[in-house]
C-alpha cells in the first residue's frame, strides 16, 4: 500500500484488495505514521497478529506485525492473538479513543472511551485475548486512534 | 416531481435536502476540509459512458453548491471522493444503506482524501448521505 519516509512499511496482501475494512485500517495505519511520529515506537514493538471482524458488515480481516511491518489481508489468517468483534460503526469510534497526553493510555474521561467502554460492558464490542495480550491491544489502541 | 439520478436537477434537489436535515447541520458545523464528491461509475447501460460525480461545496453544516460533472472534474476539484456503481448508490439512497458499514464491505470506496479527518466526522458524513433519501428520485433501472 505505502512507503514511509523511514524504514516502515504497511502492505495490503492481495487477497485484502476488495476488502473495505482492512483497505480502512491499512490507509489509517499509514496516514498515523505518517503525521504522528510519536507512533511509530508502538507500531516498531507490534509483534503477532490481530484480527478485526465487522460483524454487522460480514467483513474480517487479519493485521499481522512483523515490527516496523504489517500485512493486512482479508479474513482471519492463522491464529491471531487478539481479535476484535464489533459493529462498524464501532470499530470505527475506535479510533477516536482519546488517549491521555504523554501517558498514552485511553483517557476514560474522553466522549468515545467512555462510550467503548460501555459497549464493550454489554458485549457489543469484544476483544478476545485482551487480558493475555494487554501491551499489543495498548499499542494497537495508541496506532489507530486519530487523537 | 422526481429527478433522475444522476443529473443537475438531482444535484440541485439533493442540495436542498441537505440544507432541510437538522441533523446534518448539527453534525456537519465543524466541517471546513472541503468539497466532497460523490462519484459514480461509468456503466454505459443506463448511458453513463464515463464516470460521473455530484460533487457537493459543504462547509459549517451547510451546502452551498452541488453541481453535476464528470468524475474526472470533480475528483480534481474536490477534498474527499467517495465512488462506487450505480447500484451501490441506488440501495444507498433507496435503503439508507449504513455508508461505514458499505465502506468496510468494499461497496464504495474512498479514492481521495484524508481518511482520519473522515473518521472524526462520521455522523456528518452518515446524515450527508441520509439527505438523499429526501430527494424524490427517478433511477436509470
Amino acid at each position: 500500500m505505502g512507503m514511509l519516509d523511514y524504514t516502515a512499511r504497511v502492505e495490503i496482501d492481495a487477497s485484502a484488495e476488495e476488502n473495505g475494512l482492512a483497505l480502512m485500517v491499512g490507509g489509517l495505519i499509514l496516514q498515523n505514521l505518517q503525521e504522528h511520529p510519536s507512533k511509530r515506537d508502538d507500531f516498531a514493538r507490534l509483534r503477532g497478529r490481530v484480527a478485526i471482524v465487522a460483524e454487522d458488515a460480514g467483513v474480517a480481516m487479519t493485521l499481522a506485525f512483523q515490527g516496523n511491518m504489517v500485512t493486512v489481508s482479508d479474513g482471519i489468517v492463522g491464529v491471531p492473538a487478539v481479535t476484535v468483534r464489533a459493529r462498524s460503526e464501532d470499530i470505527v469510534q475506535l479510533s477516536l479513543l482519546e488517549l491521555i497526553p504523554r501517558v498514552g493510555l485511553p483517557n476514560p474521561l474522553g466522549a468515545a472511551t467512555r462510550e467503548i467502554f460501555l459497549k464493550s460492558q454489554a458485549g457489543h464490542v469484544r476483544v478476545y485475548g485482551a487480558l493475555l495480550h494487554i501491551p499489543t491491544v495498548l499499542r494497537l489502541s495508541r496506532l489507530l486512534s486519530v487523537n | 416531481m422526481s429527478h433522475l439520478f444522476p443529473s443537475d436537477a438531482w444535484a440541485s434537489a439533493y442540495q436542498n435536502a441537505v440544507n432541510q436535515n437538522p441533523l446534518y447541520k448539527s453534525a456537519g458545523k465543524d466541517w471546513t476540509h472541503g468539497k466532497v464528491a460523490l462519484v459514480v461509475k461509468a456503466d454505459p447501460s443506463i448511458d453513463i459512458e464515463q464516470d460521473m460525480a455530484v460533487l457537493l461545496d459543504v462547509n459549517a453544516g451547510s451546502c452551498n453548491a452541488a453541481s453535476y460533472q464528470t468524475g474526472e472534474q470533480a475528483r480534481a476539484d474536490a477534498a474527499f471522493a467517495v465512488e462506487g456503481p450505480y447500484d451501490n448508490w441506488k440501495q444507498l439512497i433507496v435503503e439508507n444503506l449504513d455508508p461505514i458499514k458499505a465502506l468496510m464491505q468494499g461497496r464504495f470506496k474512498l479514492t481521495k482524501g484524508h481518511l482520519p479527518t473522515l473518521i472524526r466526522y462520521v455522523e456528518s458524513s452518515k446524515q450527508l448521505l441520509a439527505s438523499a433519501q429526501n430527494v424524490a428520485t427517478e433511477f436509470r433501472r
